[in-house]
């Protein structure tokens, strides 16, 4: 479904990702964690062209990125993105977040739209707050809106760039239970997190990144219970300390 | 003496009722193309072609580095001599809607980057068109920050259309000049010709507070 091959990308003198070889497969749950600036937030970035990558291949869904032959808008319009800061449109109500992509993109029309809408709010647990603008919400019911906006269009991957490092102690749970439930269903998607009870749970795969590079890739339960190199298990101690 | 030139005032008034009319004429169609054709070049110059970007944005710095007086001779008396006839009222037509435009580009320009990046990468990862993202992402979000200096600038172009007597268009400036030569009391007459000017523009003035009053007040709930 994803597939990195020797993928390299420099912000200008500095090489952000190295010789990137990975491999996601249709249904696959992958968790990537690491230190602040390992290039995690970039590796996901690529796969939906927000960054392009200098060389190497990306092919995903069967298209290869940076390929003039790639419509990257349809190509966009399958993979679902969660960002850090949820990035909901504040003039927007959650309804209508939800349906703009759905409406303008598959030209699916506005009463059916807004039905699926409906529906999708609902799962999120967020059936009362249709009607809602992103101001009048908290940042875990905004992240939860933003899930449901990804799946409104239905997409093949989902991708989530911290999607809980913005939120209250208190609504991470909120949002990773509706995580669960995508990853249940079985979505494609690379989370970039450091929940690691989230990666216990749902994921087949933990990716750890340092420097731009993949140190380490496994099950979470080799990578949690015997960590290969110095750098991870420092990473480890780190962030499960307290 | 006061009393004559009163009554001489009062035999005025259809010429004065015209020149405000032309004064309004001149403004609201240079207005509403100046808008239209401002909106678009912002659009432009933040699309993301270098070349028309560059472009625009050189024009605009030659429109606002040059007086108007000196634009509208440049079009009313240096584009017959290349062949194109154009009347003074087409000409002041054609000399403000550029003006508003060049304008209206920079505010439009400086609305649409205010919107956070995080609103373009949203819109662009859930599949929108560039023209779609413009449209319901980008232009909703800008308009905040554009609409309270659109207005002032219907202001200032209101104002700025008196230069456009300059060309012999019977405007409510020129109209002062005509009657000061029957009514000798400048200081009356353009009294009367600037109360004119601030009848139309004052309701400007007033929503363009308000409507700053009121984005500033719905800013507070916006979190970007």
């Amino acid at each position: 479904m994803i597939e990195f091959r020797g993928v390299n990308k420099w912000f200008g003198a500095l090489n952000v990702l190295k010789d990137i070889t990975l491999s996601v497969e249709p249904g696959e749950v992958v968790v990537v964690c690491g230190p602040s600036g390992s290039g995690k937030s970039t590796l996901i970035r690529c796969i939906n062209g927000l960054e392009t990558i200098r060389d190497g291949d990306l092919v995903v869904d069967g298209r290869r990125l940076g390929d003039p032959a790639t419509n990257m808008t349809l190509l966009r319009a399958e993979i679902g993105f969660v960002f850090q800061s949820f990035n909901l449109y504040p003039h927007k109500t959650a309804l209508e977040n939800v349906t703009l992509a759905p409406i303008h993109v598959r030209k699916i029309q506005r009463a059916e739209a807004e039905k699926a809408g409906r529906e999708l709010l609902a799962k999120v647990g967020l059936a009362d707050k249709v009607n809602a603008y992103p101001a009048q919400l908290s940042g875990g019911q905004q992240q939860r809106v933003a899930i449901a906006r990804c799946l409104g269009m239905r997409p093949k991957i989902m991708l989530f760039d911290e999607p809980t490092s913005a939120l209250d102690p208190e609504m991470i749970s909120e949002v990773l239970d509706v995580m669960v439930a995508v990853a249940e269903e079985g979505m494609t998607m690379m989370v970039v997190t450091h929940e690691m009870g989230f990666a216990r749970k749902v994921a087949q795969r933990v990716v750890f990144m340092d420097a731009g590079a993949i140190v380490e890739s496994g099950t979470p339960e080799e990578f949690f219970s015997d960590p290969k190199t110095d750098r991870s298990r420092a990473f480890l101690s780190k962030i499960l300390r307290h | 003496m006061i009393w004559q030139q009163l009554q001489s005032l009062v035999g005025s008034y259809p010429l004065a009722v015209r020149g405000l009319g032309m004064t309004v004429m001149l403004s609201l169609i240079s207005l509403v193309l100046g808008t239209l054709l401002g909106f678009g070049l912002g659009v432009l110059r933040t699309g993301g072609n270098r070349l028309i970007s560059t472009a625009i944005g050189t024009w605009v710095d030659l429109i606002r580095g040059t007086p108007f007086l000196v634009q509208i001779f440049l079009i009313f008396f240096i584009l017959p001599e290349l062949g194109v006839e154009l009347d003074a009222f087409t000409a002041g037509i054609i000399a403000l809607t550029n003006l508003a435009a060049c304008f209206i580009c920079e505010i439009v320009v400086a609305g649409i980057r205010s919107v956070p990046t995080g609103q373009v990468e949203a819109a662009l990862a859930s599949g929108l068109s560039r023209w779609q993202r413009m449209r319901q992402v980008v232009l909703p979000q800008a308009m905040r920050i554009v609409l309270p200096p659109l207005v002032g600038q219907y202001v200032l172009l209101i104002k700025d259309s008196s230069v456009v007597s300059a060309i012999g268009l019977t405007d409510l400036t020129r109209v002062g000049w005509l009657v000061v030569q029957r009514v000798p009391n400048g200081l009356l007459v353009f009294f009367l010709v600037g109360l004119g000017y601030f009848i139309v523009c004052y309701p400007l003035i007033m929503l363009a507070r308000r409507l700053e009053r009121r984005m500033g007040a719905a800013h507070g709930e916006v979190q970007l």
